[in-house]
């Protein structure tokens, strides 16, 4: 408890200092109830980084880019006996200052042909929007995904020519290893 | 109620160090959320301790020591204290008194003799006395209002000292017991202490749930004549139990797997299954401690830390566990909302079982 509180305390003590008594009344008071204090973000983000390194999931991984934890660099391959097996994905994930209240911003930065992926990257994923809890973490967004490849939502696509496609997995597999461009 | 007290009340705390003092007066949220806290752990331990008749006797002697009002007070708990047995809804009368009297005080800042305090622990029994006729419940409201104010006279730290020593103590109890009556241990005894287990007592533990679970109204009768102090509010086969209490099978549920669960993400989709007590926050991956591992916001099991359940109520107020709205605002005192009450008469009834 003791550290808990040392935490929240130091952390909000530094955000306020900043924001000092001499500071003036034009600071939003709104913005200073929602700040997340970074210490809590930075230990949720490595203690994911640690979970997920540990945890050994086959087919997905990630890990902070340079010295920026709150910008992360992940990977997915296809899964077994889905059109998209072989493949690897890269994609970035971007961590606001108050997650994991609110989401990561996840984009794919390998193009992907998948009927909720757009070519730019976007991601149609529920989870990753208004069905976001602060439970869910790097590892479940990563398999979340992972599994929307081989089960895409083709009632509501983003990219429409492989939603029709999806139908005929053979012409799809053709498709997504013509499209296919593995960033080095 | 509460939190109207809370800077006041919080600055005392900080003062060991000066330079955080002054860091403290400026975070206010802090104070608030830190206050917020002990107020629960404040109010765990109070339920801890009116189940110790023992350590109730301790401080009633201790408070004896100060003068006048005092008297007053040891007057009041000297009366036969047989009405353990008060509705729950009456419990949380009482308790909500010892609360108001120790804010009282505290937001005053009165020493120990103050007439305020005196006058609002008389308020506090006579309240109590009229919403029970017949039960003489008024010695349990000013006792533990008499604990608190022995607290706030002191340093804060003195009750937390306590009740870590209390649980500590429960532990051994605990551990002693399993020892000595291993063939047919009370399945009370099985409730706390979940978080120094060994693997053996933990199957152990499952066993006497499953033995529980049974319908039988013997077992539960066993139970109430093991515990030496009758503290319980129903008897778990009472016929006018009021259904919105949780029975002792669900209780079981709750702290069966002591082991480390970091994540516990399974709870997001099997919210009606059993969800083991994680011993971090899944959200902020601090630690959990006494009062944040019995803390319970949701029905749906899903448990996190006092101040990331806080954050939540700022924001949209959804349980990470399965995203229904939570039902109460346990900041203003538990007793208010049918949620909170009956989550935390759920813990309580627990401590209750172990210690008694």
């Amino acid at each position: 408890m003791a550290t808990i509180n040392n935490n929240h305390h130091q952390d909000n003590s530094t955000n306020t200092a900043a924001a000092g008594p001499g500071v003036t009344p034009s600071k939003k008071p709104l913005p200073t109830v929602k700040t997340v204090d970074t210490h809590s973000v930075l230990k949720r983000l490595q203690s994911e980084l640690m979970a997920l390194m540990m945890s050994g999931d086959s087919g997905i991984s990630a890990f902070p880019e340079e010295d920026n934890i709150f910008q992360w660099k992940g990977t997915i391959t296809g899964s077994k006996d889905t059109v998209f097996e072989g493949t690897e994905y890269k994609l970035s994930l971007s961590f606001p200052s108050d997650y994991p209240f609110k989401p990561p911003k996840v984009k794919f930065e390998t193009s992907c042909f998948h009927p909720n992926f757009d070519m730019h990257g976007n991601i149609c994923l529920d989870i990753l929007q208004d069905k976001w809890s602060s439970a869910y973490d790097v590892r479940t967004i990563l398999l979340s995904i992972q599994s929307l490849l081989g089960e895409p939502n083709t009632s509501s696509p983003l990219n429409t020519q492989a939603a029709s496609l999806w139908g005929n997995q053979e012409e799809y597999r053709k498709m997504v290893e013509k499209l296919y461009k593995p960033s080095g | 109620m509460i939190s109207d007290s809370i800077p006041n009340a919080s600055i005392p705390m900080a003062s060991s160090n000066p330079k955080e003092f002054v860091k403290k007066k400026r975070a206010n949220r802090v104070a608030k959320l830190k206050q917020y806290k002990l107020d629960a752990r404040r109010e765990q331990w109070l339920s801890q301790v009116k189940n110790k008749g023992c350590c109730k006797e301790e401080f009633v002697v201790s408070e004896a020591t100060h003068g006048p009002p005092s008297v007053h007070l040891e007057n009041e708990s000297g009366r036969p204290t047989e009405k353990l047995e008060i509705k729950p809804g009456g419990k949380e009368d009482n308790f909500e008194d010892g609360l108001l009297i120790h804010h009282y005080s505290d937001s005053e800042s009165s020493p120990l003799n103050s007439p305020t305090s005196r006058i609002s622990s008389i308020l506090g029994s006579n309240d109590s006395v009229t919403n029970f006729t017949g039960s003489s419940s008024s010695s349990r409201s000013s006792s533990s209002g008499s604990m608190s104010e022995e607290d706030d006279g002191g340093c804060l730290d003195d009750w937390e000292a306590m009740a870590d020593a209390l649980s500590a103590t429960d532990h051994k109890q605990h551990e002693h017991n399993l020892k000595s009556g291993s063939n047919s241990p009370p399945p009370g005894q099985h409730v706390n202490g979940a978080q120094s287990e060994s693997q053996s007592e933990i199957t152990n533990r499952t066993v006497s749930r499953t033995a529980s679970s049974k319908p039988k109204p013997g077992s539960g009768v066993r139970v109430v004549q093991k515990a030496p102090v009758n503290s319980w509010a129903w008897r778990p086969d009472d016929a006018c139990r009021p259904q919105s209490l949780p029975n002792l099978s669900k209780q079981y549920s709750f702290p069966l797997n002591p082991e480390r669960h970091v994540g516990s993400r399974g709870s997001v989709c099997g919210c009606k299954n059993v969800v083991p007590v994680p011993t971090s926050c899944p959200i902020c991956y601090e630690d959990l401690d006494v009062t944040d591992s019995s803390f319970l916001p949701c029905l749906c099991g899903f448990r996190l830390c006092l101040f990331c359940h806080k954050r939540i109520l700022e924001e949209n107020g959804r349980c990470p566990g399965c995203r229904k709205q939570y039902e109460n605002v346990p900041v203003e005192g538990e007793a208010t909302s049918d949620g909170g009450s009956l989550t935390f008469r759920v813990a309580r009834s627990c401590s209750m079982i172990t210690r008694s």
